[in-house]
Order: structure tokens, then sequence, then C-alpha cells
């Protein structure tokens, strides 16, 4: 009986640590870059109790910002995975690590309807109702409707702060578009706050409002801001490269064109599949936030001035069925009685 | 003993509430008033509106001849009208005209607001005591409060442009000219005021006659500080989407153009140059006149 007992309760602890280990084979020690701004702490955080919870991984989050975290990565393939890469930054040497087989990009559209581009806030729509499906080359024949502030026989159209990159990009589509002919004025916000005042200005006013911003932000889910089609098709990366993005001096011609289409993967290591195992990547490479339940999440973050921890427990607990579809049954499960 | 070693904090959530009500309870307020309040100040920003465009669409040499012309009526001394013309030629020739006269007509407007409002309260402070205690405290404030911070409100208020650019200015430059006004007038020589009282004067022949004249050499020290720290905003100010000089130099700092940088920094220095002489000279010149040496 007792020797039965003994080799019965061996057989089951073999068993239960054999199993655990199957449970955890592959997934080690992981690291993932958090950087920032909202959505990629945002979207980090969520990994990390996504992985820990429900792939058994251990996963380290260290800081990091867009140029940084690559290069380390390509460099050193350290850290593991970055949730949110803005690839157009790192546009050749991605390729080339990827060709290499040192990086992956896993999952080339982590948060869906995201990019930069011409703007009008909801209060526009309900001053001119014409306005809806208008594109850009449209509005552009109405300087009227957006008087500016300080020379009210113009149009007002809100471009990007000094020294960003984007105020080459608006002066220079600026010209191309003739908007100067057409009546249009190019505001210089200033600053971050001074693009989002405008912005929250003419939404609590009620006033229209013209300009350049950029998706996920809490700004667009805040204020609902409504994306303008511009009505021509991107006219080429030779215009965009060599002349849109160049200072004005050195762009004589522009051509009229679609804001270029802002490429953002998940990027990981060789490291990550090596450690990670198959289920974890196949959980990157399902893991799509839609951007409407994107930019709620950044204006939760915002108004509650909650870190990335505790909005990626608030996204966990409120939208189940977004992220139920990215794991696997059981890893649902265990991921629920985590929380 | 947790109470000594844990500090006793504010609930998170409470605190979270508290600054959440007092954001929104602007937003209200800016929400009603802030269309009433741009109205209000309206009559200013057609003002530099105009100025700025006068000052850029004149022809270059009439505006350094003008500019020459204050200096000499200002100064009468020939090395600082040379130097002034020098200068704006300079500031031209490097491509900093435009930039160079939104500045100017900026700080011109901004220094006058600055001294119609800073005297008067600089004698309201001289004359009681009560009056400087309370105004002393707020003055501190305003020189000493980061002006991130208070442009947080005026963008929601006003948004963004010249009068908020103009206001945040103000609050800055404005302490110096109501401080030395206040200092000038009490540090008049109190025989001198007995003596005007022997003589029967009243409150008012008093202050025009004998405290302001003598505290004037003071009141124009503030007013020198006020132009310099006027100056000293630029950067800040158009942050909020005043145009000038302080735009290349945001460009600048975000972009590592150092020469760019240098450039138009050097350009304010000279404007602050400019300034500040012509002014000290006049101060000086007018106590000449005078013949009010102390």
């Amino acid at each position: 009986m007792k020797i039965k007992n003994i080799i019965f309760s061996a057989l089951v602890i073999l068993g239960l640590s054999s199993f655990s280990g199957i449970a955890n084979a592959g997934c080690g020690k992981l690291v993932i870059a958090e950087q920032n701004w909202a959505s990629a702490e945002l979207m980090a955080n969520v990994d990390k109790v996504i992985l820990e919870k429900g792939y058994g991984c251990e996963v380290e989050l260290i800081p990091g910002s867009t140029m940084p975290t690559f290069t380390s990565m390509n460099d050193k393939g350290q850290p593991d995975m970055n949730p949110e890469q803005w690839a157009n930054a790192v546009y050749t040497p991605l390729l080339k690590a990827v060709d290499e087989g040192k990086l992956f990009q896993a999952n080339k559209e982590p948060i869906t309807g995201l990019g930069e581009g011409w703007w009008i806030t909801p209060g526009t729509l309900k001053k001119y109702p014409q306005i809806k499906g208008m594109t850009a080359l449209e509005i552009l024949e109405h300087p009227e409707w957006f008087p500016d502030k300080e020379d009210p026989s113009k149009g007002a159209f809100v471009g990007c702060p000094a020294g960003w990159g984007c105020q080459l990009a608006n002066a220079n589509l600026f010209v191309a578009f003739e908007m100067e002919k057409k009546g249009w004025k190019l505001i210089d916000p200033g600053s971050a706050a001074g693009l989002d005042g405008t912005i929250s200005k003419a939404s609590d006013s009620g006033k229209p409002w013209f300009g350049y911003y950029w998706n996920p932000t809490s700004m667009v889910g805040k204020y609902g801001l409504i994306p303008v089609d511009f009505g021509v098709k991107f006219a080429g990366r030779d215009n965009w490269d060599n002349c849109i993005m160049k200072p004005a001096g050195e762009c004589a011609s522009p051509k009229k064109t679609a804001w270029t289409k802002s490429e953002v993967n998940s990027i990981i290591t060789k490291g990550f599949v090596d450690k990670g195992g198959k289920d974890v990547v196949k959980y990157v490479e399902k893991r799509t936030y839609p951007g409407e339940i994107m930019n709620g999440m950044l204006v939760y973050m915002a108004d509650n001035q909650a870190k990335g921890s505790d909005a990626a427990i608030e996204f966990l607990k409120k939208h189940e069925a977004v992220w139920g579809k990215w794991v696997s049954s059981a890893a649902k499960k265990k991921i629920k009685a985590g929380l | 003993m947790e109470l000594f070693t844990k500090f006793p904090v504010m609930e998170r959530s409470a605190l979270a509430e508290l600054r959440k009500s007092i954001d929104f309870a602007f937003r209200d307020f800016s929400r009603a008033y802030g269309d009433g309040i741009e109205a209000f100040f309206d009559p200013l920003l057609f003002f530099l509106v105009r100025l700025e465009k006068l000052l850029i669409n004149s022809p270059w040499p009439i505006i350094i001849i003008i500019i020459c012309g204050l200096a000499w009526i200002g100064s009468r001394n020939w090395k600082l009208v040379i130097g002034a013309a020098v200068s704006f030629f300079l500031i031209g020739y490097f491509g900093m005209w435009k930039d160079c006269m939104a500045t100017v007509a900026i700080i011109t407007v901004c220094v006058i607001i600055c001294m119609t409002v800073g005297i008067p309260v600089g004698v309201l402070m001289a004359r009681s005591d009560r009056t400087e205690r309370t105004i002393l405290p707020v003055l501190d404030m305003m020189q000493t409060i980061p002006s991130f911070v208070y442009l947080i409100p005026i963008l929601m208020l006003l948004g963004i442009g010249k009068v908020p650019g103009l206001i945040a200015i103000c609050i800055y430059a404005v302490p110096p000219i109501i401080r030395l006004t206040n200092l000038g007038i009490r540090e008049v020589d109190k025989e001198t005021i007995e003596a005007s009282e022997a003589f029967g004067a009243t409150k008012i022949q008093k202050l025009r006659t004998v405290q302001i004249p003598l505290a004037l050499p003071t009141v124009f020290a503030g007013v020198n500080q006020t132009i310099m720290m006027a100056l000293a905003m630029v950067v800040i100010a158009s942050m909020i989407g005043v145009k000038g000089l302080g735009v290349p130099i945001l460009r600048a700092v975000l972009n590592q153009y150092l020469a760019l940088g240098l450039f138009n920094g050097l350009a304010i220095v000279a404007l602050a140059i400019i300034f500040d002489r012509v002014a000290q000279e006049y101060g000086r010149r007018i106590q000449k006149h005078r013949g009010l040496k102390r």
C-alpha cells in the first residue's frame, strides 16, 4: 500500500511538473519595449499581462522610444519586442534586418485606422453639413468657412508646430494645393500644446476647425475628429521623400498628394521567437486593436491621467470581445482568472 | 509608527477627482465666457495686427530711418543711432527682417501696456502699506511661476495667437515696473515732501510735481527691466502661435540648428540692447533737463 502510494504520488508529482513544463515550454523571459507615448504604453502593458497570465512567460518592460529601441533591437537583439514600431523612420535598416532574419515584422497592422493627415472637428460638420463626404480638394475651395481670427478674410489651416517634420510636409502641401491663392493662411500653432489648444478651443465653442493631426491619439478620440480624404492619390515616394519632406527651398514644385501611409509594425527579434514559442508569436500576429477602441482607451488614459499598467487592466476588463479573439480559449480562461 | 514613516497622502482617487473637477470647472468657465473675453480683447488684436502689418509692409529704409530718428530723439547720442542702424541692417541682411518686425510690434505694444498698468499700480502700492502687502505676493508669484503653467489656462480661454501671447508676456514682464515705481516713490526724500506739504500741495500735486519726477530714474530702471523680460519671453510666446524671432529659435532647438538659433538669438539681444540704451539715455537726459540730479 505504502509503496503504491509513494509511487503514485511520485508519478503525480512527476506528471504535474512535466505538465507545467509543457505549459511553459518555450516561454522564458521576454523583454518588451514600453515606448514613451500613451498608445505604446498601453500595448506594452497589455502584452505583459496577456503573456504572463495566459502563456506563463516572464515579462519585463523597459522604457524606449522609436530610434533608440530600434537600434538596440537591431544591434543587440534586446528588447525582444517593440509592440508599436513606427517603421517609416527606420525603413531601410528594418528591411535589411528582416532580410537577414534578425528581426520579424510579426504584425504589420497592430492598430487600424492609424496615420497622419488632415482632419475637421464635428463642430465644422454641424455648422456646414454640406462638408460631409467632401474631399480636401473641395473643402479648399471654401476658405470662408474657417475664418482666421487675425485676418478674417482668409481661411485658417492649422499646420504643424515649428521644428516638427510634419511642418515641412504641411508647408509644401500648402504650396502644392495652391492654398495661398485660394485664400488660405497656414497657422503655426507653435507647440503640441498649442495645436491641441486650437482643437479643444474650437470644439468647445463649436467653431469650425481644419488642420493637421494624427491617429491614434486621445484628441481624435475625445473630440471625434473626422479624417478628410485628400481627393488625390499618393503621388509616389519620390515626390514625398525628395520634395514634400524637404525644407521649402529644396522643394521647388511639390505635387498634390495624399499623406504618406504610416507603417506601424510589431517588431520581434529572433530571440523572441526562440524563447516565446509558436503560440506567443501567433498571439502577436493576431493582436490588432481597432482604431476606435484604441482611441477610447487613450481618452480614458488622458481623462484619468492613468498609467499604462492601469489602462491595460481597464482594457482587459472592458474589451474582452476584442482581446478574446487574439488568444487561445485556454489562455483566455487563465487571463480572465488572473485579472 | 506608520504615521511617521509614511507621509499622509490624499487618497489617489480623491486626488484625481480634485484635479479633474478643477480642470472641468475651468473648462466650463472658458466655454461660458471665452467668447466674451475674446471679444473684449478684439480692439487690442486689431491694433496689434495693424501695427505688425504696417511695420512689415513699409519699405525697410523708412523703418530704419524712423528707428534711428526715435533713437536720436531718445538718446541724442550718435553712437547709439549708428549702432541701431547697423544692427537693424544686419538683421535684415541675414533674412530676419519680417520676424524681427513682428517681434518689435508685439514688444512695443507689450511695453506700452505694462507701463499703463504698472506705473499706476506702483503708485497705489507706494501710497498704502496695506496695498503693498497684498500686491507683493502676487508679484512674486507672477515672476516665479513657470510660464508654461499659465500658458495652459490662457490657451483654453483664448486659444493661440497674438493676444494670448501678449498676455503671457505681460504677466511675466509687468512686475519689475510695478516694484520699481513703488520703490522709487517710497525713496523720495522725506524733507522734500515735507517742504511741498508746507507749501500746501495737495496729494495729486505732490505726486505729480514732486514724487514722480524724483522717482523717475528708478521708474526708468523698471521700464528697462520690463523690456528685457518681455524680450526674454519671445520664445515662449511663440509656443502659442506668436510670430516673430521666437519661431525660428523653437525650430532650431528642436532640430539642433546651431547657426539658426544663434542668429535669431543675437537678433533678440540686439533689440534688447537698443531698446535698453535708448530708454536709459532718455531717462538720464530728462533728469538733466529738469536739473534734478540726485
